[in-house]
């Protein structure tokens, strides 16, 4: 009952935004840079605009995958550090802090002459991402209550047994929260790593055709990055359902 | 110094050549507060439990008796004193992982089952799962056909039996009791003391067992050791010779009685 009136609310929602998007586009009320929904749609007709699309949703696709994987990977790695190491915990979160509150425009110059135009999306994707898991992470493995704590201390349990089987399945929900969150990051962070000159990709298309003037190209390359979000967003998150189900 | 909470050894005695399984000397335990203002919890606390002896240890809440008993597993330890379990260190004895212990927070793990939690120790302490000896507690504890049900799946009651089954898969030299039943209602509270008084028959393990509860201490213990005060100190010490086996008929005894509202008006006296 409860679950199919959240179902109904849903897609009652996503259908009158979308509905919105065609109004305000028809009505012409935000001026030409709004085209209607069927507009943009319909652009995507065209062979070569979709072909053109296609091969921009792959290499913003495959940039923000490697880089969600390889940010998890290492985000995890350093809160695992931390977890093992208590005195470097506050240290790593510090560092944390700080790269993630250095702008991205600002690193931009920084990795086009370290790792190139090429690989700059899918690092500035890793950092993203990798942040949000590393919060994630950092806090999952805390997140085990004091009594739990002092039923493994009692038992003597090694640092790496409690790790093992205390604080690494009580962290499972949190870590899924944060993949869930680092997502998204990913796929914003890999259209703007495209902006510092790659060969493609969405953030490459968003440009130039802003540049042009290519109203519903530029929007057709926004609504796609945002359905790779969306997705990569929803597949996590029925994943923290499971999850929750599991280990809470 | 007078020993108080040593009743059978004599006073000459010193007391290394009658060392108890567990023994506080002279324990005091202060907590530091904001603006290093400090709290005593526990002043000069003195308290031995001999070998294969179940002491428990009855005061109000707030009296620091859970702080003796984080203190004998080693999560605490004392500013004063000395803290002896088996002659030696509590780190010592968690180290070779021969300490059971249970408290009122069930403590187990969500995601794993009945059984699991139990085979916990085990793995803990890098050793094959002996399946037989998981078997054999869950059924001790009367839970043979909840094996494989999750902690949310039982009722509280059940909770705490997989806790104690838990704190004893290993054979313990040494089970630490704080409020096991503390968070149950009252009838079934009453069935886990008996039930425990069966278990413990069974085993023989030394036990200290930290309750409020007057009732439960004078079931389960052979000695009562009454705290009181903030800080707390050893007001009195209690030998309860009543028979075992102990169970429901001695609710209904006049001595049992007399016992429980003498150790009742003591508390009432502490809290004053």
């Amino acid at each position: 009952m409860n679950r199919a009136r959240t179902t109904v609310l849903t897609v009652a929602g996503t259908l009158l935004l979308l509905a919105a998007m065609e109004g305000v586009g028809r009505l012409g009320v935000l001026g030409e840079s709004w085209p209607p929904l069927t507009q943009v749609v319909a652009a995507l007709d065209d062979p070569i605009t979709r072909d053109l699309m296609g091969r921009a949703l792959a290499a913003t696709a495959t940039a923000a995958g490697t880089g969600f994987v390889a940010g998890t990977l290492v985000a995890l790695g350093v809160a695992l550090v931390g977890a093992l190491l208590p005195p470097l915990q506050p240290g790593l979160d510090r560092l944390a802090a700080v790269v993630h509150a250095v702008p991205l425009i600002a690193l931009g110059p920084l990795l086009i002459t370290t790792v190139g135009r090429e690989g700059t999306p899918a690092v500035i994707a890793a950092l993203a991402a990798g942040f949000a898991v590393f919060v994630a992470a950092t806090s999952g493995l805390g997140a085990a209550g004091a009594a739990h704590r002092d039923v493994f201390r009692a038992l003597g349990s090694s640092r790496r047994a409690t790790l093992l089987r205390l604080q690494l399945p009580s962290a499972i929900p949190l870590l899924i929260d944060g993949l869930a969150l680092a997502a998204p990051a990913a796929v914003l962070g890999a259209v703007v790593g495209e902006w510092f000159g790659a060969p493609r990709g969405l953030g490459v298309l968003l440009v130039s055709s802003m540049q042009n003037f290519q109203t519903d190209l530029m929007w057709a390359a926004a609504l796609s990055a945002a359905v790779i979000s969306l997705t990569a967003y929803g597949a996590l998150a029925g994943l923290r359902v499971a999850a929750a189900r599991r280990f809470v | 110094m007078a020993a108080t909470g040593i009743s059978e050894s004599p006073p000459e005695a010193t007391p290394r050549a009658t060392p108890g399984a567990l023994e506080l000397r002279g324990v005091t335990k202060e907590f530091r507060l904001r603006r290093s203002r400090t709290v005593t919890a526990l002043e000069s606390v003195d308290l031995a439990v001999g070998n294969g002896e179940f002491v428990a240890l009855l005061g109000p809440s707030g009296c620091g008796k859970s702080t003796v008993l984080r203190m004998l597993a080693g999560l605490d330890t004392p500013t004063r004193g000395e803290v002896l379990v088996n002659g030696g260190a509590p780190a010592e004895l968690v180290r070779g992982h021969r300490l059971g212990i249970a408290f009122q927070e069930h403590a187990l793990l969500p995601w794993a089952t009945a059984y699991d939690n139990v085979a916990l120790p085990f793995r803990v302490a890098g050793r094959p799962v002996d399946a037989d000896r998981v078997n054999a507690l869950l059924s001790l504890v009367g839970l043979e056909g909840f094996t494989d049900a999750r902690p949310r799946q039982l009722s509280g009651g059940m909770r705490q039996r997989v806790a104690i089954a838990r704190a004893l898969v290993l054979q313990p030299e040494v089970l630490l009791l704080d409020e096991p039943f503390g968070a149950l209602d009252a009838v079934t509270r009453r069935r886990m003391n008996f039930e425990l008084a069966r278990i413990w028959a069974d085993q023989q393990i030394t036990t200290l067992l930290v309750t409020h509860d007057v009732d439960e201490a004078v079931l389960l213990a052979d000695r009562v050791v009454v705290l009181t005060g903030r800080p707390g100190t050893v007001r009195h010490v209690e030998d309860i010779t009543l028979p075992r086996p102990r169970d429901k008929a001695l609710t209904r005894d006049a001595e049992f009685h007399d016992i429980v509202d003498r150790l009742t008006a003591l508390l009432d006296e502490g809290a004053e």
